[in-house]
């Protein structure tokens, strides 16, 4: 029963539309325990934010030697094309979904940063329009923290990022098009918000402004919050073969005609490899203890940690530092020898491209698998929104589910799913 | 309105009134074709010259094997009219505007669109199953027009799909009305039977409207005055000429972008030619000649509109 509840509600087409596993018993997390994610996530996106514009505009934290330029420099990510560029009320990550796992001590760390196009709030919003029809009175009685205002909030931080001064901006949800694996949270989003959907050879840029075409002729359009990543979005800076992007981009948003949601270039701070320097960050930029520890991180182009892991394989888990969805993962205690040797061999051609981790026992919660309660391992993803009165993090978030058991790969496309998510006071 | 969303809604309307009115005319030509008695030779040639590409040599040969004419016409890809290439498409149109039409709509053109991708199809339509097939499939596309009528909301939207239907409608009149006619070359006066007749009647859901209408024997002159000019008739070119007068005026009273003038001129002067038409007029220009004016004013018009409301690629 728990298994197989699709949220692609419309279809059952095989190939292009995925099913997204559910499990109806809720993941509870205390109010308490709540308030110390909530305070840990706003400290490190302030430093993330503030670290972006550093990193694109006068480099302080490079000159200081906090963060190394050769990291920098060599992530894949850092967009020389933005550099310079001011954003609106100087925020780059505008929408952020934190990645946190909890080891065996009870203790939340933070596994990842997604900063650019982070997926999935349309699951947690569906998640909960389910459980409140499975269970409608546990969540009055419960005092369960209400959701459903994500779009709302999302929709105002959108609206107050129009350059020009009237009444009712031009907000549009910028999508690759309908085989885009996510197009359903598009289209749900784009609905929940009441805004345009758009595709790419919808707009055109004219005087480095940027129009939809409609039949009523051009609209100016003012916001533009995109799910094409950057690589895409321009052909004329970025990728020729881009059929997905609009021409002439790059010049409205450098003239600051448009405002475009997340900022061009964030990809630099969710590096895998720069993760590791966020605590050094908050320290550096806020004159604080970070609140939320991160995974500690070994960088295989540092010599000595990298002869550690090669010793300790068999409890490490290896990431390609840029990339994400559970692709490019070698775990070590599951992986055989040869597996093991090709990592290696792999990292010493490009030591840059890799760090390393301890597997952490991650916690369990009970799921309803073959009609029986069985525990699995989850992550959260609680969603942040910076807009210009703050950040707020919706109560909650994602949980996702390793519905296999024994594994720790959460990710819906290695066979993950996912769960409602209760703060309960 | 974006224009791309515009495009989708009229050709999503034109792509589903194109399969209802190719599975009323299928229905028919499928149960005349088990009356062996068969009425001047006329089963499947109407539908394999209206909804294919096929030469007229490859429809002589197909046209006497009833179940290839119905597969080729129904799951054939190849056949870029085939209803499941039309469906396919319909479900491509609705699948880009998923956020501008409802959710009952949205389920609807997926539903048909499942129905026709049953992997069992073809078996079914080989079998007795065949009549059972094509009429949920009908019924399927009744249900389509319903849901759209009672939960699309009346904005502009609403105009670009009934736009596209009424269109769709009009040309599809014109080219059955067309290939039914040159049977009996294009004359009032030759004679033919009712039974003939009621294929195009059933295939346009006029016949009980045509037992009503009419008691004399000019079958011929009945039927054409019927299907061009019965105002109260939904299938007739008269009624849908109207209609798409109607939504276009709407269309271009809230968009006045250059062009539209000139737009509601020559659609003006089409409506008004057919508005004011009889059968007399009709037969002093000769009927094919007539079908065939309609059909090249409506192309062009067609064209003009497009490049006008649509063009953003």
């Amino acid at each position: 029963m728990s298994q197989g509840i699709t949220f692609t509600v419309y279809t059952d087409n095989e190939g292009i539309e995925r099913i997204f596993p559910f499990d109806i018993i809720p993941r509870i997390i205390t109010g308490v325990e709540w308030e110390h994610v909530e305070k840990g996530i706003k400290q490190r996106l302030t430093a993330l934010n503030l670290f972006l514009k550093d990193v694109y505009n006068d480099q302080q934290i490079i000159k200081d030697n906090i963060v190394p330029a050769a990291l920098v420099a060599t992530c894949p990510h850092f967009t020389r094309e933005v550099f310079g560029i001011q954003v609106p009320y100087d925020i780059y990550v505008h929408i952020a979904g934190i990645d946190l796992i909890r080891g065996d001590n009870g203790k939340f760390y933070i596994l990842e940063d997604n900063l650019r196009t982070p997926s999935g709030v349309s699951y947690m919003l569906e998640n909960r329009e389910v459980t409140k029809r499975i269970f409608p009175d546990l969540l009055a009685q419960n005092k369960v923290r209400m959701i459903n205002n994500y779009p709302l909030i999302l929709h105002d931080n959108l609206i107050a990022l129009a350059p020009r001064q009237i009444e009712n901006p031009v907000v549009v949800l910028l999508t690759p098009g309908v085989f885009n694996s996510a197009y359903f949270e598009h289209t749900f989003l784009a609905r929940q918000m009441g805004i345009q959907l758009v595709e790419g050879r919808d707009l055109l840029v004219d005087n480095q402004k940027v129009y939809m075409k409609t039949t009523a002729g051009l609209q100016q359009v003012d916001v533009i919050y995109r799910r094409v990543d950057d690589e895409f979005l321009d052909p004329l800076v970025f990728r020729s073969d881009s059929a997905l992007g609009v021409p002439g981009l790059m010049s409205a948003y450098r003239k600051g005609n448009v405002a475009i949601v997340n900022a061009l270039g964030n990809g630099v701070a969710d590096d895998k490899a720069v993760y590791a320097y966020v605590p050094e960050m908050i320290r550096y930029y806020l004159n604080e203890e970070p609140i939320l520890s991160n995974v500690p991180t070994y960088q295989m182009k540092n010599e000595e940690e990298r002869q550690y892991t090669f010793e300790n394989m068999t409890n490490m888990v290896i990431k390609e530092t840029n990339q994400s969805g559970g692709y490019g993962m070698v775990m070590g205690n599951s992986s055989t020898k040869e597996q093991l040797e090709k990592a290696k061999t792999a990292i010493l051609a490009n030591p840059r491209n890799f760090i390393a981790q301890p597997i952490i026992h991650l916690s369990t919660v009970p799921c309803l698998l073959d009609g029986k309660l069985q525990p699995r391992h989850v992550d959260l993803r609680p969603y942040a929104l910076c807009g210009p009165k703050g950040i707020e993090i919706v109560p909650g978030g994602l949980t996702r589910v390793a519905l296999r058991e024994g594994s720790l790969v959460v990710n819906s496309s290695q066979g993950g799913g996912s769960k409602d998510t209760w703060v309960v006071d | 309105m974006l224009s791309r969303i515009a495009d989708s809604l009229y050709w999503l309307h034109r792509y589903m009134e194109r399969a209802d009115g190719m599975l009323r005319l299928l229905k028919t030509s499928y149960i005349l074709s088990l009356d062996k008695v068969q009425t001047s030779g006329l089963t499947w040639e109407p539908s394999l010259k209206i909804f294919t590409s096929l030469s007229a040599e490859e429809i002589e040969v197909l046209k006497m094997n009833d179940s290839a004419s119905l597969q080729y016409l129904v799951a054939n890809t190849d056949n870029h009219n085939s209803l499941k290439v039309i469906i396919t498409r319909a479900r491509e149109n609705a699948r880009g505007v998923q956020d501008q039409i409802t959710k009952e709509v949205w389920e609807q053109v997926n539903h048909i669109y499942h129905l026709v991708n049953d992997p069992f199809l073809t078996e079914k339509l080989a079998g007795p199953e065949a009549i059972s097939v094509i009429d949920l499939l009908i019924n399927s596309s009744d249900q389509f027009c319903g849901i759209t009528d009672s939960t699309m909301p009346r904005g502009q939207g609403w105009n670009y799909m009934n736009l596209g239907k009424y269109t769709e409608r009009c040309l599809l009149t014109v080219e059955f009305t067309h290939s039914f006619f040159k049977k009996v070359d294009f004359d009032f006066a030759k004679e033919q039977d009712i039974l003939f007749w009621r294929s195009l009647l059933l295939a346009l859901s006029g016949y009980e409207l045509h037992l009503k209408n009419y008691s004399n024997q000019n079958h011929n002159y009945n039927v054409a005055q019927q299907v061009l000019f019965d105002r109260h008739f939904p299938r007739s070119l008269y009624y849908a000429l109207g209609r798409a007068q109607k939504y276009l005026s709407e269309i271009t009273a809230s968009n006045p972008v250059e062009g539209t003038t000139a737009l509601n001129r020559s659609f003006g002067r089409l409506h008004s030619y057919v508005h004011f038409s009889d059968l007399s007029i009709v037969e002093e220009t000769g009927l094919e000649k007539f079908l065939l004016f309609i059909r090249k004013e409506m192309t062009e018009f067609n064209r003009i509109f497009a490049q006008i409301y649509f063009s953003y690629s």
